[in-house]
């Protein structure tokens, strides 16, 4: 007779036997499937650093420039720079002077403080440090921003007034002397630009203010009121008249 | 009196040579035919070989059912080793002759001819790959003597091809070689054989799927396709006696052929 609890055990046994072959090779399917899933995924995740690693090392110069230029931009010399031959070929205006003199804030001046001149073009400010006018350079100019001080921007700035005669960087190294304390500087920029261009608000006023720091404000009083009598500036006359209440004083 | 519906079936595949369970089968039958057609002939020796398992005795039993009816025929089932029994066995049988002394060659061919028969007697030696090759040398002597007729079964084994044997090389005259049954011939065997004993129903559960795994468990070999039908039957019969509720009518359970087997060997745990 057969012992058929026997057999069942060792049907059993002889099923997971048969089994374990396929089960081996289904769990190895699995293991191979999987580590190459996660061998394709490492060479996929693993090759862009790579590839970035490289540009990085080979851009870690203008990227450090970029950097320090984001932080030395704030005279905007670069953009002024970019901008100047529209500003030669266009009609003047007193945007971009002003927009540089709110990058370096001025010195405790109180003369210029209750001038409306300082607060006007202040939302002109955003623009001049924008990603978009900073990449429109090329990166010499960058790199020369990046180390140097503003010292060299503005003498950088002083050669290009020179060799073009802008009004407009005429007017904008005036207004950076005057804000450094340096009015000699700032009365001869100023006077140069509106020989240039005598229609420029900006230059009149700095030169009259200079003139003052200069102690001589009865000079910038005539001068004020000379360009009052072409031009009917009223910060002009404001200027005037507060110069005419602290001379009273 | 046992009434388990798997219990006439078992006994059916019991392993026993009858001619009465010969089960025709396409191929089988064939060579069956050329078998009788070649004894038929003047030949002196015909060879049946195969693998064990192949039916060569049963091919040899049904012959000598069928050719008793008509003809001298005798049948040595079981190999006598010994020469003077081996003569003596057959003078007794054949031209019964009866002597308790043992019987030379040369005696025996005397009684051979002075015996007539109308046709030569036909002896048929199963397992004869168990006779020394002195005996095998004395039968091919009766044999060219045209006093007997011999068909003879042999095991052709992969160690050693016995037909390749210079006695048997020389000597036969036909040979015919009985291979293992294919899928469709161990299904039509089982079938037949449990039609052939009104076990429809049981006949009914085998479909092409458990034929294929009994073919491939037993690889065609018909002893291994009894014995593997036997102890599955068994098995059926205890299941159905003691949890019929496992038992499915519709087909034949892999569980329990796979079972069966394991008990037969076929397989190992």
């Amino acid at each position: 007779m057969l012992d058929v609890a026997s057999l069942e055990r060792q049907w059993l046994k002889y099923k997971i036997k048969q089994l374990l072959p396929y089960l081996f090779a289904l769990l190895g399917s699995i293991a191979l499937i999987v580590t190459f899933i996660s061998f394709s995924d490492t060479n996929t995740s693993s090759s862009p650093p790579l590839k970035e690693r490289v540009p990085t090392t080979l851009k870690k110069e203008p990227e450090t420039t970029f950097k320090d230029e984001t932080m030395d931009l704030e005279p905007s010399m670069q953009f002024i720079q970019s901008i100047t031959p529209n500003v030669s070929e266009n009609p003047p205006t007193t945007s971009i002077p002003v927009v540089v003199e709110k990058k370096t804030p001025p010195p405790h001046d109180p003369i210029a403080s209750p001038t409306p001149v300082v607060k006007v073009p202040q939302p002109l400010k955003i623009p001049l440090s924008t990603p978009t006018a900073i990449h429109s350079n090329d990166t010499t100019t960058r790199t020369s921003i990046k180390r140097d001080s503003n010292t060299f921007d503005i003498h950088e700035i002083e050669d290009r007034f020179r060799n073009n005669s802008n009004p407009h960087l005429g007017l904008y190294i005036a207004h950076y002397h005057y804000d450094n304390g340096n009015y000699n500087e700032a009365y001869n920029y100023a006077l140069k630009t509106n020989a240039i261009n005598n229609t420029l608000e900006e230059s009149w006023l700095i030169f009259a203010k200079s003139l003052v720091k200069l102690g001589k404000a009865d000079q910038a009083k005539k001068t004020l009121q000379l360009y009052i009598s072409q031009s009917n500036s009223e910060e002009a006359k404001n200027l005037l008249n507060t110069l005419n209440k602290e001379g009273g004083k | 009196m046992d009434h388990s519906l798997f219990s006439k079936p078992r006994d059916i595949f019991l392993d026993i040579v009858n001619p009465r369970d010969y089960v025709q089968i396409d191929s089988v039958s064939q060579m069956y035919q050329n078998l009788k057609t070649s004894v038929q002939k003047p030949l002196k020796m015909i060879l049946l070989y195969g693998k064990p398992g192949t039916g060569k005795s049963m091919l040899l039993h049904k012959l000598h059912h069928d050719l008793s009816k008509h003809q001298k025929v005798f049948m040595i089932d079981i190999p006598i080793i010994d020469e003077g029994d081996f003569l003596r066995v057959l003078a007794q049988k054949i031209y019964s002759y009866v002597n308790r002394e043992a019987i030379t060659l040369t005696n025996f061919l005397e009684l051979a001819s002075a015996v007539n028969f109308t046709q030569a007697p036909i002896v048929l030696l199963d397992e004869a790959q168990l006779y020394s090759t002195a005996l095998m040398e004395k039968i091919r002597l009766i044999s060219d003597a045209r006093a007997l007729k011999f068909v003879i079964t042999l095991h052709k084994t992969d160690d050693e091809d016995i037909i390749a044997k210079e006695h048997f090389q020389t000597r036969i005259w036909e040979s015919i070689e009985l291979k293992n049954a294919s899928a469709d011939e161990l299904k039509v065997y089982i079938q037949k054989k449990l039609l052939k004993a009104n076990c429809f129903d049981v006949a009914n559960m085998f479909n092409d799927k458990n034929i294929r795994l009994i073919s491939k468990l037993t690889k065609g070999n018909y002893r291994e396709a009894n014995k593997l039908m036997f102890s599955l039957f068994t098995l059926y019969t205890w299941y159905e006696e003691n949890h019929p509720s496992k038992i499915k009518y519709n087909a034949l359970n892999t569980k329990y052929i796979e079972m069966a087997a394991l008990h037969t060997g076929l397989l190992h745990a």
